[in-house]
């Protein structure tokens, strides 16, 4: 039997595929099946389109790129699905397919963008610089909505914050520096280097340093995504724990292992990076400062939903003295799904929305983020609806 | 019936824009699905938010005589909402708005697409809840679980949808809009909304329910009680109920299922035992401490192994979700399942467990058993992988003696699932020819053209009109 996949390249396994039993308990925990009331945009529909596929009874082109395209990867229908169907990886071998069948113009243009720029540390930078100037001289307005929600707030000093080569002494926690964390969230490293030093680390931040790859794996792009791992690989290897201060690059990290399973010059090395890599927020280290009052708390979908991680930043937090409130949305995706609120603006927009909303709801005075991309969206969108509620990363607000 | 749907397309696009319908190869295959392993053809895909717009879709089918096929969620189990031969799927899943609740009255208008839990979520802070629990309540719809007049663990003691349903809002097939029942709490003249509840949409469409809300029991006990022989359990349930006591909810699970369970929910269920039960009792905290005392000594006096009582809100929640994921949790030991959810009296429980446990150990299928055993409603779920016709077969044949066997005890096809097409065949079983052709009169009454889900429910070829073919199969005694 022949399967629709493009011959040559990872493809959703069909003993993935099996595990689901279209049940629909997985629909009310997709943000965009709540949002469309479609099963065509529901995990139980993707999947359904994916067996399509394999049966050979459709394309990766056209509609089921549409599908695929329109998912978040927030993975919240895995923590709802009794028979632990690994979405996740199939929504991320769906996407090597429908990549690889896109258009040449279309293609180059996602390839620029994702490996191009996040690539490369310089072309970070040099955007960086560009979009802060631009901020500046307030040309950004001129940008499309859209682009402009989901956009960071650059400047150039903020690129310049001076983060110490090596601080503290202790076992050697090396530092993730990133791609959009090292232009726009540099105030976030600092928090975490002191955090590292309080733990009783010998904190170091690599001179380099770069892109994880997680946006390229999640665009589809693998061999983007593999090259950009080998570098952090050999980048941050010699540490005893490498520290990610953003949910979506530690939870990509951790599948490192998987990445490179087939590269026998670097699986046991990713599989040893993977296992030393530590979300900031699982740290454990005592505050740097009380904090009081009330502090509304976000989830990351790559914290709660990929790490089942949510406590950790309760009590990192609650160890300060704060008082923290949930959103009562059921950890709802905000949206951002790394760059889908560039590439799926009308979804994301209500999703934003939303979440803006809940946190204006809690009255606390500062919500805590703990991904670039959810912190990016969710700024922009209390801003647009007049609300000027912090966003932190929790270890900024224990700082 | 499925010729006129390129005009037809034309005129519902103009209707409610090309989002709100699918005419894509791709998207159509994923709406001739539902929660079963039944498949079909879907040939038009609408997505209505109003009653005027469904109304209106109606009127456009009726106009070009083209079958119509609701859709709540599509998590049911027979078909019901799949669409066999082409047709217009209309999905009820963006109407999906809350009326005010009448605190008065203790009800609500809702629109069919709001899921079942979100009710009871939305009216929690007012002390209420909506009864009826589906295990798949998180994600199945309202407007569904009146189209099968679903049940659910607390059914024993609250009652069916049937009960919870005090009016509907419903479209008829040519497009009419019609309201049955409503907050008086016994209307004049025939009781239509009855009828409505349960008909798996081959009357109407309902496009507002008016549910009853019940008080949020003031204390509750959850407990789960493990045993080492399915025989012993079964019996147990009977006991529990002559012994005077009418557990809120009162459940059966066998060692598979507890199994398959276990390794999802971890919620430290005894993966040794041949059965377990989980029995919940409500009420006033002297009533609540009464009944848990009486569960207890009747389950020791029947040789329990242990008795689990849930300490807190937590424990209790876990042992729910270890009941209400086991369907889903199948897909760890095979990739599809098929079951039947006969009912038998409960007072033979014992003889139908042993007989699923023959059926399926001689047909060599694993048979995985969880249930509502307080009213009998049985859920033997066969595992398979469809890509193994031979595996397939078997638990095809497996399924079929077992619905023959519980009819032969005097049980009946469905207890809350519906008919919808894999029990279609099996309703010459419990109704001789006279009986179905009388149904088919009723249904013929709210739709003439047989355009409403058509082929669903009734045998193919029962008319209205067509009486006194053949003498009756119904056993003595039967249960119905």
């Amino acid at each position: 039997m022949s399967t629709g996949w493009m011959p040559g390249l990872p493809a959703p396994t069909r003993d993935d595929l099996n595990t689901c039993v279209q049940c629909g308990l997985c629909l009310p925990s997709c943000p965009t099946f709540r949002i469309t009331g479609l099963e065509t945009s529901s995990p139980r529909g993707r999947i359904a389109a994916m067996r399509a596929v394999q049966a050979g009874e459709a394309t990766v082109t056209g509609d089921f790129t549409r599908f695929t395209d329109e998912c978040l990867a927030c993975r919240a229908c895995e923590a709802a699905c009794p028979s632990s169907v690994p979405y996740g990886r199939l929504i991320e071998a769906a996407r090597v397919q429908t990549e690889a069948a896109r258009p040449a113009p279309e293609r180059l243009m996602r390839r620029a963008g994702i490996a191009g720029i996040m690539g490369h540390r310089r072309m970070v930078r040099l955007a960086g610089a560009g979009l802060a100037v631009a901020q500046a001289l307030r040309l950004d307005r001129l940008l499309p909505r859209h682009l402009r929600l989901a956009t960071p707030r650059v400047t150039l000093r903020g690129m310049r914050m001076a983060l110490p080569a090596t601080s503290g002494e202790g076992p050697t926690a090396m530092l993730l520096t990133g791609c959009v964390m090292d232009i726009a969230f540099r105030p976030v490293h600092r928090a975490t280097i002191d955090a590292l030093v309080r733990a009783g680390y010998r904190a170091v931040v690599p001179g380099a340093g770069g892109c994880c790859g997680a946006l390229a794996a999640h665009a589809g792009e693998l061999d983007s995504a593999r090259a950009l791992a080998r570098a952090r690989i050999a980048e941050l290897e010699s540490a005893d724990v490498i520290v990610v201060d953003s949910a979506g690059c530690s939870a990509h990290m951790r599948t490192y292992g998987h990445l490179l399973a087939d590269d026998p010059a670097w699986a046991t090395r990713a599989q040893a990076v993977a296992a030393a890599v530590r979300d900031a927020v699982e740290i454990d280290a005592p505050p740097g400062r009380p904090v009081d009052g009330r502090v509304a708390v976000h989830d990351a979908c790559h914290h709660l939903h990929a790490q089942g991680i949510g406590a950790e930043v309760r009590r990192t937090l609650r160890a300060a003295g704060a008082t923290c409130v949930d959103l009562g949305d059921g950890g709802r995706c905000c949206g951002a799904g790394g760059i889908y609120n560039v590439l799926e603006p009308e979804i994301a927009e209500d999703l934003g929305a939303q979440k803006a909303h809940a946190i204006i709801a809690t009255g606390a005075p500062v919500v805590a983020v703990a991904n670039p991309g959810c912190a990016i969206q969710i700024r922009n969108h209390l801003r647009a609806l007049g609300s000027d509620i912090d966003v932190r990363h929790p270890l900024e607000i224990v700082d | 019936m499925t010729t006129s749907t390129g005009a037809l397309a034309d005129r519902l696009r103009h209707l409610l824009g090309p989002d709100r319908l699918l005419e894509g190869d791709l998207a159509r295959s994923l709406y001739s699905h539902d929660g079963s392993i039944v498949g079909g053809a879907c040939g038009l895909v609408a997505l209505p938010e109003t009653t005027d717009e469904v109304a209106a879709c109606m009127r456009l089918a009726h106009e070009a005589g083209v079958d119509v096929i609701p859709r709540g969620s599509g998590t049911g189990l027979t078909g019901g909402a799949v669409p066999l031969d082409g047709g217009l799927v209309m999905s009820l899943a963006r109407m999906r708005e809350m009326g005010d609740v009448d605190v008065a009255n203790s009800c609500v208008w809702v629109q069919p697409g709001v899921l079942n839990l979100d009710v009871s979520t939305a009216v929690a802070h007012l002390g209420l809840h909506y009864a009826p629990d589906p295990s798949s309540q998180q994600a199945c719809s309202i407007g569904g679980n009146v189209g099968t007049n679903a049940g659910g663990p607390h059914c024993l003691a609250y009652g069916v949808t049937v009960q919870h349903v005090l009016g509907v809002e419903m479209v008829r097939p040519d497009g009419e809009v019609v309201v049955l029942g409503g907050v008086a709490p016994d209307p004049p003249g025939y009781d239509l909304r009855g009828l409505v509840v349960g008909a798996e949409g081959t009357v109407g469409i309902v496009t507002r329910v008016l549910l009853r809300l019940t008080p949020l029991p003031p204390d509750v006990r959850t407990m789960l009680l493990d045993f080492l022989s399915v025989t012993e359990a079964s019996a147990v349930v009977q006991a529990i109920i002559a012994a005077g006591v009418i557990p809120a909810a009162l459940e059966m699970m066998d060692r598979n299922m507890t199994m398959a369970v276990e390794e999802f929910v971890h919620a430290g269920l005894p993966t040794d035992a041949a059965a377990l039960l989980l029995v919940e009792v409500d009420g006033t905290a002297a009533e609540v401490d009464t009944a848990t005392a009486v569960v207890e000594r009747v389950a020791r006096t029947h040789g329990v192994r242990t008795v689990r009582v849930a300490q807190d809100e937590d424990e209790r929640a876990l042992l729910w979700k270890a009941r209400k994921t086991a369907f889903g949790a199948v897909a760890r030991v095979k990739p599809s399942y098929y079951l039947h959810d006969c009912v038998v009296p409960r007072t033979r429980l014992v003889e139908v467990m042993a007989a699923i446990g023959e059926i399926t150990a001689r047909e060599g299928v694993m048979c995985l058993n969880v249930f509502h055993a307080g009213d009998g409603n049985l859920h033997p779920i066969i595992a398979l992988d469809r890509s193994d016709p031979d595996e397939t077969e078997r638990a095809m044949r497996a399924g079929d003696q077992i619905v023959r066997a519980c009819v032969a005890l005097g049980g009946t096809l469905s207890g809350e699932h519906g008919i919808g097409v894999e029990k279609r065949d099996y309703m010459p079983l419990v109704f001789d020819h006279d009986d179905l052709a009388a149904q088919a009169c009723v249904r013929r009454a709210f739709d003439p053209d047989g355009r409403m889900n058509p082929d669903k429910i009734l045998p193919t070829g029962t008319r209205c009109g067509e009486v006194g073919l053949a003498d009756t199969q119904v056993p003595e005694g039967t249960w119905i």
